[in-house]
């Protein structure tokens, strides 16, 4: 998009030549539908989830019933309400905080999953900043929020938060490497990093009915698929492995000193990095913008919406886990990661590798 | 090959407990177990005081007090033990009536009043339901509604308002111009 805008301003003769505010004007022009994207995603994630956790637990969740001030049919304007009652909280720094460090916290947190979608694709024109690094690019950006956590658990000046924030290093820094070494099939297989030609090397139909994604390429890409996304889920935080907040033991970790708006933006990044983790499931696995029929519904327009309700699906895949699973503990958070999702990622890349050369 | 039995058995027991909670999440409709409050309420309890349920309340009571019998002798007023009964009075004309105000002369059991109650006022969110205040009443004014004694209603066992303010039972018929022109008397 930000190449599109740069062409299309540059062939304007009247303002040609202020090639740097053209860079910056096409930046935003990018960047705000981004904004807007980020949040409208969680606004709806929240209240899915909200209603996913109800249903699941035999409640009904938001609901909209009776006399007076309500949330409209069946809730729907709970998160909006949630969102306004956010903007308009009293914002809390605390007393003996690193004050300027507890600001910057949720600026990297949020700068780290806004970033990280600049480089997602929604069909194959529909990309913010279009590179041929973006598998590599997501997996770099999508760990600097990292960097905002510890940040905001050493500013708080608080226990809770601390513990935290550790805890959320230990596990990001464990949980990039079987991500990432998940993904190597993937990049074995079409050869290359961008995103747009890792979803056209999936064109097309496998052994009759099946669309030719990669999940259904081999029986290992399976086992990567679901290492990934397990692994995935460990990296946004998201319960069974949400130590780092953990309720009911550390208050809300990291984000204990955040109130109002700062809280908010940590609320805006967990969910768009749940959308993400997910997408980059979707692109890698299950075909992005294809139409799971091959050679029907593909298009711009349905490619967008292939690839929304795809990725939609996964995270609700992630809500069910989220409130059917405990969460772990520590050591049996790092057994898992370096006992058994390592070697499953190696064990998969060599029989991606062995497969592809004997198949093909 | 315990390590192997071990990623067997992890994989099918999640598998297992996640068939369980989307099976809840499917049978939403059947399984659900709120009640949306205001819209749908809980069923009356059965319980066996030796009346039947189907003629008489069984669950609550409340205060009520018949304006046209009182006298404002403060006997209730003192009884409270919560002290959620506020009564003022002002002197008027021995059995007049003064209809502007709502205020009768003469009690139904023949007694002549001698003040108009500018106020009678019971904070319900306070009251005890103790009955002690319907003792020491002279002319039987004061008294519990609902329960065995009264006709029965449907809903109105909570007895809960949407304004905490709502709670306050205001009893005095005295209309706010009179009362104002009352007090500048006074």
């Amino acid at each position: 998009m930000v190449d599109f805008y740069i062409n299309l301003f540059s062939s304007i003769e009247l303002i040609k030549s202020y090639q740097s505010s053209i860079f910056i004007i096409s930046v935003l022009l990018a960047g705000i539908p981004i904004f807007g994207f980020m949040a409208v995603n969680a606004l709806v994630a929240v209240y899915v989830e909200r209603k996913v956790s109800a249903f699941m637990q035999d409640r009904l969740g938001p609901m909209g019933h009776g006399v007076g001030l309500h949330a409209g049919k069946w809730g729907v304007l709970q998160t909006l309400a949630d969102a306004i009652k956010l903007l308009t909280k009293e914002d809390i720094i605390p007393e003996s905080a690193d004050k300027k460090l507890f600001l910057l916290a949720p600026c990297i947190i949020f700068i780290g999953s806004f970033v990280a979608f600049a480089g997602f694709p929604f069909n194959e024109f529909l990309i913010a900043a279009d590179f041929n690094l973006g598998l590599f690019y997501i997996l770099a950006m999508s760990s600097v929020g990292v960097i905002g956590i510890i940040l905001a658990g050493y500013s708080s000046n608080n226990k809770w938060s601390l513990y935290g924030s550790m805890r959320s290093a230990a596990q990001i820094v464990s949980y990039e490497i079987p991500a990432a070494l998940s993904l190597l099939p993937i990049v074995m297989l079409s050869g290359s990093l961008a995103f747009k030609d890792i979803v056209l090397a999936q064109t097309g139909s496998t052994l009759g009915i099946l669309p030719n994604w990669f999940i259904f390429n081999n029986p290992f890409m399976i086992i990567a698929f679901w290492l990934f996304f397990i692994a995935g889920v460990a990296e946004v935080n998201r319960t069974p492995f949400d130590l780092p907040e953990a309720e009911s033991e550390l208050v809300a970790g990291w984000m204990t000193e955040y109130s109002g708006m700062r809280w908010a933006f940590f609320f805006l990044a967990e969910y768009a990095n749940m959308f993400i983790v997910a997408g980059v499931a979707t692109i890698g696995f299950l075909g992005g913008w294809l139409s799971p029929i091959p050679g029907y519904f593909d298009g711009s327009i349905w490619g967008v919406f292939w690839l929304v309700s795809k990725t939609s699906f996964l995270i609700f895949v992630m809500m069910w886990f989220r409130w059917t699973f405990p969460r772990l503990r520590t050591d049996q958070l790092m057994r898992m990661c370096w006992k058994f999702f390592l070697p499953g990622s190696f064990f998969v890349i060599i029989g991606v590798g062995l497969w592809d050369l004997i198949m093909r | 090959m315990n390590y192997f039995t071990a990623i067997f058995q992890t994989i099918s027991t999640l598998i297992t407990g996640m068939s369980v909670t989307f099976k809840h999440m499917l049978k939403i409709r059947k399984g659900n177990v709120t009640l949306q409050y205001p819209v749908e309420r809980w069923p009356r309890p059965e319980r066996d005081i030796g009346f039947s349920s189907d003629s008489y309340n069984v669950i609550r009571s409340r205060l009520t007090v018949d304006m046209d019998d009182c006298i404002g002798c403060l006997k209730c007023e003192r009884a409270c033990p919560v002290d959620c009964i506020k009564i003022e009075t002002h002197k008027v004309e021995k059995g007049e009536d003064i209809v502007e105000a709502n205020h009768t002369g003469v009690t139904s059991n023949g007694t002549t009043k001698r003040l108009l109650l500018t106020r009678f006022d019971i904070d319900m969110s306070e009251c005890c339901y103790c009955n002690l205040c319907t003792y020491p009443c002279p002319e039987e004014c004061i008294f519990m509604v609902g329960g065995p004694n009264s006709t029965r209603h449907e809903i109105d066992y909570e007895f809960s308002e949407y304004d905490r303010n709502d709670m306050i039972y205001r009893f005095s018929k005295v209309p706010p111009d009179i009362l104002q022109s009352y007090a500048e008397k006074k």
